[in-house]
């Protein structure tokens, strides 16, 4: 069995590269890391060829001269330099043809490495109704490349594109290992590469001097100082909106479905243990974590077309400076966005962060950004805590609760970044250098595959961690069982009460009481879980969880306590898969380590300050 | 590796960060700028790579919040967004627009 032969596609930021590999592998994408690094490595078998071939999806960059972590990537790979790593037989240069020249400098540089390599000018369609007239056949012949015309939104050109890699997948793979490539010292000037495409450009494209007229006006509103932090909050303020109100039918329906299924599953088994495990374990366990893929989905989609349409880079331009003064810059905003969603893909985007302290301290506030994993925890104890009653007219007291926990977070993230930044004062700058992509309408079938990739990850993790922690929570709190002389609830007994209690003094400053310290450490595995948990240890289950659960709560918790609990999470804990992306990205246990122990300090100094205070009001 | 294009530096040379909203410039060349320290290279490099090179024309298109930074460019039909301190490296000539 012979390695199949590898092609790589590697182009500028922005150029379609993703939607091109989409189109070819069916989307059919393995989403994992390159070995050693964090930076997102896709790849897939292209199909529809006759011999099987792997596409890999490179990081976007505009030169082989890099200046960012993903930028590296590109280039070790291309090289052959990333240990563990083949290094690509054939080179699929992608060019937005609606920007040529940064394209082609590109694949000049690439072209000085004399790989194969063919060229896909994408985004044609949109370069036509711009009137950019391209001469392709005279292009390939001056550059040298074959050229294709593709357009990333539908499948035009590709099925060419795939006939000609049809043809070099008949090839052998060059053996593992083998010829690993220097990058020459710059031959060529900058300059005079510039004038080669230049002379190109000017003989076979025909351009027009202006881009598109609503392209400058929207920039104008949009970037306009003033203006335009006015439509940001306003399409920040649409997400959060949509992420709690339009969600909420979907997951009802979701929550509907799992209280039915545990009903129909208690209805056939016998009592006994059995059911207790599928009935309260399984179903209750992954149902009550599943309730909130809608929410991801629904911010991830927002996420995916401001991306899209290019509308985050402009986001981050308004951003830079008053982020510059915390230590950050524009370009944390993304990731910080993203780890409204989940920490870990957030992280993750903070590889575009070329200066590394900035990169840092991005990292270690990231996971303040109020996680949707966090949701039904706060969903669940505002409900049951705060009256829903509406203050000053219009607004709604259970959000503005929602609302103050969230911005407590971003308040919080704010100033430990400015805190950080404080004690690294006096070193060199780093420079901005965002480029500001043409708007796009973003495309149906890339949006798709996105979300799917997304939902997916999720899914997965429901299927495997989450449920896995739903067994061991199920089995602490029911083993052992009560002896038959028992006063108290038979979870009193069990492991998991054991713990509970044994954990509780080093809680009680906090007025926490031993069923919210269990609820604390399943909560280490996805914070989620923290509700099928407190569900568990307060004995509901089969009925509608959030109803029943609620109550049991509003009983049982006073309101000093559960403000208290509140606050702890909006610092703490942070779940094991954050923690090991924070390694992987650090690459450093010491920082690690400090990440691990600050916000645990956090959350225990909130959590104490917020019982005292409420206790104290209250009384 | 020779990267900066030194322009003359004659007090009279206006950089890009002097430039305001709507000014059509034309890039002269790039200069030092010591907050990159040892980075200055390899910013001179990349701001080359993006199409910053003299000859090629530029236009201020808006400013951020405060202290009108970053600021946004239009060369070469790209745009980017720059920093002041980035923006301080490339020396512009004003074209066809002498009142600036």
């Amino acid at each position: 069995m012979s390695t199949p032969i590898r092609f790589a596609l590697i182009g500028n930021p922005n150029c379609g590269k993703t939607s091109l590999f989409n189109r070819l592998t069916g989307a059919r994408a393995k989403v994992a890391n390159y070995p050693g690094v964090t930076v997102e490595r896709r790849s897939g078998m292209v199909t529809g060829l006759a011999k099987p071939a792997e596409l890999l999806d490179l990081p976007g960059t505009y030169s082989l001269f890099v200046t960012s972590p993903d930028e590296q990537v590109a280039r070790d790979v291309i090289l052959g330099q990333l240990p563990g790593e083949r290094r690509p037989d054939l080179l699929i240069a992608v060019i937005d043809a609606c920007n040529l020249r940064l394209g082609l400098r590109l694949v000049m540089e690439l072209k000085s490495l004399n790989r194969p390599m063919i060229l896909a000018l994408n985004q044609m369609d949109e370069a036509k109704r711009r009137g950019i007239s391209i001469n392709t056949a005279a292009l390939a012949q001056a550059i040298g490349i074959p050229i294709i015309e593709t357009v990333a939104v539908n499948s035009q050109g590709v099925a060419e594109l795939r006939k000609v890699l049809d043809g070099y997948a008949q090839q052998p793979a060059t053996p593992a290992g083998e010829q690993v490539l220097a990058l020459s010292d710059r031959q060529e000037s900058v300059e005079a590469l510039y004038a080669e495409i230049e002379s190109i450009i000017s003989q076979h494209v025909i351009q027009p001097a202006h881009l598109p007229r609503w392209q400058d006006r929207l920039d104008s509103l949009v970037m306009h100082p003033l203006l335009g932090l006015v439509v940001l909050f306003s399409i920040l303020l649409v997400i959060f909106q949509a992420v709690f109100a339009w969600a909420s039918p979907v997951v009802d329906l979701i929550d509907a479905g799992f209280s039915g299924l545990g009903g129909l599953v208690g209805a056939v088994l016998p009592d006994g243990v059995l059911k207790d495990f599928i009935v309260d374990g399984l179903i209750a366990g992954v149902g009550g974590v599943l309730v909130f893929l809608p929410q991801i989905i629904i911010l991830f989609f927002f996420i995916l077309v401001l991306e899209d349409t290019g509308y985050l880079t402009r986001a981050a331009f308004l951003l830079d400076r008053p982020m510059r003064g915390l230590g950050l810059s524009g370009r944390s905003f993304i990731p910080l966005l993203s780890s409204f969603a989940c920490a870990v893909p957030g992280i993750m985007a903070t590889r575009t962060i070329a200066d590394p302290r900035e990169r840092f301290i991005t990292i270690m506030v990231a996971p303040l950004m109020t996680c949707s994993a966090r949701l039904p925890v706060y969903a669940l104890i505002i409900a049951a805590f705060i009256p829903e009653q509406t203050v000053w007219g219009f607004f709604n007291l259970q959000g503005l609760t929602l609302f103050a926990l969230y911005f407590a977070g971003v308040a919080s993230a704010a100033l430990i970044a400015w805190i950080m930044r404080r004690r690294a004062s006096g070193r060199e700058e780093f420079p901005l250098l965002l480029e500001l992509p043409t708007y796009r309408w973003p495309m149906a079938y890339h949006l798709l595959m996105g979300l799917r990739e997304r939902a997916w990850i999720f899914i997965r993790r429901v299927g495997t961690i989450i449920l896995a922690l739903s067994i061991v929570l199920w089995f602490l709190a029911t083993f052992p069982g009560a002896p038959a002389d028992a006063t108290l609830p038979a979870i009193d007994y069990s492991f998991a009460g054991q713990l509970g209690h044994f954990m509780q003094p080093l809680f009680a400053p906090l007025g926490f009481n031993w069923q919210m310290c269990i609820a604390l450490i399943p909560a280490m595995g996805a914070r989620e879980v923290a509700v099928s948990a407190l569900a568990t240890v307060y004995a509901v289950g089969e009925e509608s969880i959030d109803v029943a659960l609620g109550s049991a709560l509003a009983a049982s918790w006073s309101l000093p306590v559960a403000y208290a609990y509140l606050a702890w999470f909006v610092y703490a804990p942070q779940c094991i898969s954050t923690i090991a992306v924070v390694k992987r990205e650090t690459n450093s246990i010491k920082a690690t380590t400090f990440f691990t122990i600050y916000l645990f300090a956090l959350a225990y100094f909130a959590a104490w300050a917020t019982y005292q205070i409420a206790s104290a009001i209250v009384g | 590796m020779n990267t900066a294009v030194f322009a003359n530096t004659l007090p009279a040379t206006l950089r890009l960060d002097q430039c305001r909203k709507g000014a059509t410039v034309r890039v002269t060349g790039l200069i030092e700028q010591p907050l990159f320290g040892t980075q200055d290279e390899r910013v001179s490099l990349r701001l080359k790579e993006l199409g910053f090179l003299p000859g090629a024309p530029l236009k201020v298109i808006g400013f951020g919040l405060l202290g009108s930074d970053p600021l946004a460019v239009q060369v070469n039909g790209t745009k980017f967004a720059l920093r002041r301190a980035e923006a301080a490296k490339i020396c512009v000539e004003p074209i066809d627009n002498p009142s600036l």
